[in-house]
C-alpha cells in the first residue's frame, strides 16, 4: 500500500512540473464544450430571410410578422425586386426569401387560392428541412388565426410529443455525450505517455531492479489518473449544467459511479496500449487509433440506428457506445442504474478485463 | 551468511540463434570488487541483466546474495543495489525527491529513511545539491547520484553498468574512491568498465568476449601469466617500422605509443636479435629496445589476437 502511494505522490509531481499534459487536460475539455456548446449548434434559427412583399397590404404584413415572431427566421431585408432576392441567395447573404405576390390580399379575399413563395438555400439539407416543416406549421397556424379556413374535426386527433428534449436542443444531446468524447481521447493518452515516458527515458531500467510488484506498479500509476479522469467529468458535467442550462434528471451518484467504470476501461486502454508502443509518439497514435472509430460509431454524432448491421455489431464492442447511452439516458431521461444494467455490464466485463490483462502483460523480466 | 556474494555456473543466455553469454563461470566474495572487461556487445550487460533477476538465463545456474537467478529473482532484486549505464532515474523529480522515491519502493519510511537519504547525500558529497532537479546535474553528480540511490537500502551487493563512461577524470576518480568505501564495508561490487586503470583497482578482473570469458584473476596475477613480452623499441621513421617488425617472426602485434612502438612478442631474447638485423638492413634507426612489463591492455590486447579473426 505504501509502495503504491509512493509510486503514486512521484506520478503527481510528473503531472504537476509537466506543462504541456497539465495543459492539455485543462484546455482540452473546454474547448470541446466551447465547440460543442456554442460552435456546434445544429438547431436552426433565425435564419436571415429576405422578404419581397409585392402585396403591402394589412394581410401580407401580417404573414410576415407571423415568420417573424416564429424565431425560426429573421427578416435581415425588405427586398425591392426579385434580382435582388435571387442574388442574396446565391451570395448566401439570405438563406430564405418570401415572395409575396402583387394580388396576395385581393386573391385570398375572393378566395381564389392567394399563392406564397418561400425559397429555401437547400445547401444544407439539415436546416433546409427544418425550415421547410416550420413555414408549413406557420401558414396553418397564420390561416387558422386569420379565419380564412374553418376549424376542422378530424377523425384522428394526432398529437405528436417530442419527449426528453421537447426543444430539439443540441446541446442536450451533444454535451452528456462529450463525457464520453473527452474521457475516451484524453485518459488513455495521458495514461499511455506516463507510462511509455517511463520505457523512452530509460527510468523503467532502474524501477526492474527493485523489489516492486507489477500490480502495485500499474494501481500506483492509475490511481493519479482516475483522480484526473474524475476531475475532468467533474467540470464538463458541471459546465454543462451551469453555463449551457442542461438540466441533469437522474441520479448524480449513479452517474459518477458508472463514470468511475468508464474511467477504468478508459485507463486500461491506455494501459495496453503503453504495452505496444515504444516512445510516446507510438502511443498517442495507438490512442487515436482506436479514438476515431469510438467518435463515428459509438452514436456520439451519428444514430447508431441507421447504420447497417454489420458497423453496428462493431459498434458493439466499443466500449464508448455504452456510455453515451448511459450519461445520456441518467442526465436526460433520468433513469436509475437498474434501468441501464444491460449498458451497465458490458462496461463493467470490460474494465475487469483490460485491468486484468494489462497486469499480466506487464512483466518484470526484459525480453 | 556464506562468503559467496555472487557466483555463476555455465550461465548461459541464447537470443533466438544467437548466444550472447556463454557458460560464464565465476564466484565474488563479499567486499571484492570483480571487474568485468570486455568490449560493447561482448556479453557484459547481457550477464549483469541475468543476475539482477531482469532477464531469465536460457541455461545455467547463479546465486546472488544466496538467492537463486532461475527461481527467485524478487529476493535478489531486494538485496541488491543497482546502477546502469544510461541515467535512469527521474530527472523532473529533485534529488531528494527521487532518494525518497525509491526509498520507499525498497521499503524504507519516516525518519529512518530520512536520516538515511542524509547519510547518502553526505557519502555522495550531493549534499548541496539536494533540492536540484536530477536533470540538472552534472554527468559526474547524475553518475553520484545513482550510486546514492543504489545504496540507500543498505545492499551488500551491488552491480555497475560502466558506471564512469563519459565522466572527465575527477569524476571518474571521485566515484572510485565512493566505490573503495562501499567494498571497505564489506559490500561486493559487480563492475564493467572499458577503463584499463580502473580495472587495476578490482580485486578480481574477468575478460568476456563473445559471450565467454577468456581470462579471468588479479590484474597482477595475469599481467605475469603472460605469455608472451613486451618489448619497446623506439626508432624512426615510425610507420616504416611498424609494418616491417610486424611481418617479422615471433611478433604477435605491434602498438604504437607516441614515439615507441611496443611489440608483443614471444621468445624476447630472438625476436629482439631479429629486430635489429632487419632495420640495420631497412635503414630504419633504432635509438633503444627493451622489454616492459605489461600492462592490462596488454593482455587485452593479446586475448584479443588470440581471437578467430572474422574473415
Amino acid at each position: 500500500m505504501r509502495k503504491i502511494r509512493a509510486i503514486a505522490f512521484k506520478e503527481v509531481i510528473h503531472i504537476v512540473r509537466d506543462r504541456r499534459t497539465l495543459m492539455l487536460i485543462i484546455l482540452m475539455p473546454m474547448m470541446q464544450l466551447m465547440i460543442y456548446g456554442y460552435g456546434i449548434n445544429t438547431d436552426v434559427k433565425h435564419l436571415p430571410t429576405y422578404v419581397y412583399d409585392q402585396d403591402r397590404t394589412y394581410l401580407s404584413r401580417r404573414l410576415i410578422d407571423a415568420f417573424t415572431q416564429s424565431d425560426y427566421f429573421t427578416v435581415k431585408t425588405q427586398a425591392s425586386s426579385l434580382s435582388q432576392v435571387y442574388s442574396a441567395l446565391d451570395k448566401g447573404l439570405a438563406q430564405s426569401a418570401l415572395v409575396i405576390p402583387p394580388n396576395f390580399t385581393g386573391d385570398l379575399l375572393k378566395k381564389k387560392g392567394a399563392q406564397v413563395q418561400l425559397l429555401i438555400d437547400g445547401t444544407d439539407s439539415t436546416p433546409a428541412n427544418v425550415a421547410l416543416d416550420a413555414s408549413q406549421a406557420i401558414v396553418n397556424a397564420f390561416m387558422q388565426h386569420e379565419g380564412l379556413v374553418p376549424i376542422q374535426v378530424s377523425p384522428i386527433d394526432f398529437r405528436p410529443r417530442l419527449w426528453y428534449n421537447p426543444d430539439l436542443k443540441s446541446t442536450y444531446f451533444m454535451l452528456p455525450g462529450l463525457v464520453a468524447l473527452v474521457l475516451q481521447f484524453l485518459v488513455p493518452m495521458i495514461t499511455a505517455s506516463a507510462i511509455v515516458r517511463e520505457k523512452e527515458r530509460g527510468n523503467i531500467e532502474q524501477l526492474l531492479v527493485t523489489p516492486i510488484k507489477p500490480y502495485e506498479l500499474i494501481l500506483g500509476k492509475i490511481i493519479p489518473y482516475l483522480a484526473i479522469g474524475v476531475i475532468i467529468a467533474t467540470s464538463i458535467i458541471t459546465t454543462m449544467h451551469y453555463l449551457f442550462v442542461v438540466p441533469i434528471h437522474g441520479s448524480i451518484v449513479t452517474l459518477f459511479f458508472m463514470t468511475l467504470v468508464y474511467l477504468t476501461v478508459c485507463l486500461g486502454i491506455g494501459l495496453w496500449a503503453s504495452t505496444i508502443a515504444d516512445n510516446q509518439q507510438q502511443a498517442s497514435q495507438i490512442v487515436m487509433f482506436f479514438a476515431m472509430p469510438s467518435i463515428l460509431l459509438s452514436g456520439f454524432i451519428f444514430p447508431r440506428e441507421t447504420m447497417p448491421f454489420w458497423v453496428r455489431e462493431i459498434s458493439n464492442l466499443i466500449p464508448m457506445t455504452y456510455f453515451l447511452k448511459i450519461v445520456r439516458g441518467i442526465i436526460l431521461k433520468g433513469l436509475g442504474f437498474f434501468d441501464l444494467i444491460d449498458q451497465a455490464w458490458p462496461l463493467f466485463v470490460m474494465a475487469v478485463l483490460v485491468i486484468v490483462f494489462s497486469i499480466r502483460r506487464f512483466s518484470k523480466r526484459m525480453a | 551468511m556464506p562468503d559467496i556474494a555472487i557466483s555463476a555456473d555455465k550461465l548461459t543466455r541464447r537470443f533466438g540463434k544467437f548466444t550472447a553469454v556463454d557458460e560464464v563461470s565465476f564466484e565474488i566474495p563479499y567486499g571484492a570488487i570483480f571487474g568485468f572487461l570486455g568490449a560493447n556487445g561482448a556479453g557484459k550487460s547481457t550477464t549483469i541483466r541475468m543476475l539482477c533477476g531482469i532477464l531469465e538465463p536460457t541455461s545455467g545456474n547463479g546465486t546472488v546474495g544466496g538467492f537463486d537467478v532461475q527461481t527467485q529473482p524478487e529476493q535478489i532484486k531486494g538485496v541488491i543495489g543497482y546502477v546502469s549505464q544510461r541515467f535512469s532515474l527521474y530527472s523532473d523529480l529533485t534529488v531528494t525527491e527521487n532518494l525518497l522515491f525509491y526509498g520507499r519502493i525498497y521499503g524504507l519510511e519516516g525518519s529512518a529513511l530520512s536520516g538515511r537519504i542524509e547519510e547518502v547525500l553526505v557519502l555522495s558529497g550531493l549534499n548541496r545539491f539536494h533540492q536540484r532537479l536530477a536533470g540538472d546535474l552534472s554527468g559526474g553528480m547524475k553518475q553520484k547520484l545513482t550510486i546514492a540511490n543504489a545504496i540507500l537500502h543498505r545492499p551488500k551487493i551491488i552491480f555497475l553498468d560502466e558506471p564512469t563512461a563519459g565522466l572527465d577524470p575527477l569524476s571518474r576518480r571521485a566515484i572510485w574512491e565512493l566505490l573503495y568505501q562501499l567494498a571497505e564495508g564489506g559490500t561486493s561490487l559487480f563492475v564493467t568498465t572499458h577503463y584499463m586503470e580502473e580495472a587495476e583497482r578490482c580485486n578480481t578482473i574477468a575478460f568476456i568476449s563473445d559471450g565467454k570469458i577468456l581470462k579471468i584473476g588479479h590484474p597482477t596475477q595475469l599481467k605475469q601469466d603472460l605469455s608472451r613480452q613486451i618489448l619497446e623499441v623506439a626508432c624512426r621513421p615510425l610507420m616504416k617500422a611498424s609494418r616491417l617488425f610486424a611481418a617479422l617472426e615471433g611478433v604477435h602485434g605491434v602498438t604504437v605509443y607516441g614515439t615507441t612502438l611496443n611489440l608483443n612478442v614471444s621468445d624476447q631474447k630472438a625476436v629482439e636479435a631479429r629486430v635489429i638485423a632487419a632495420a640495420g638492413k631497412e635503414g630504419v634507426e633504432i635509438t633503444s629496445i627493451k622489454p616492459i612489463s605489461a600492462s592490462l591492455e596488454d593482455v587485452f590486447s593479446d586475448l584479443d589476437s588470440e581471437r578467430p579473426k572474422d574473415a
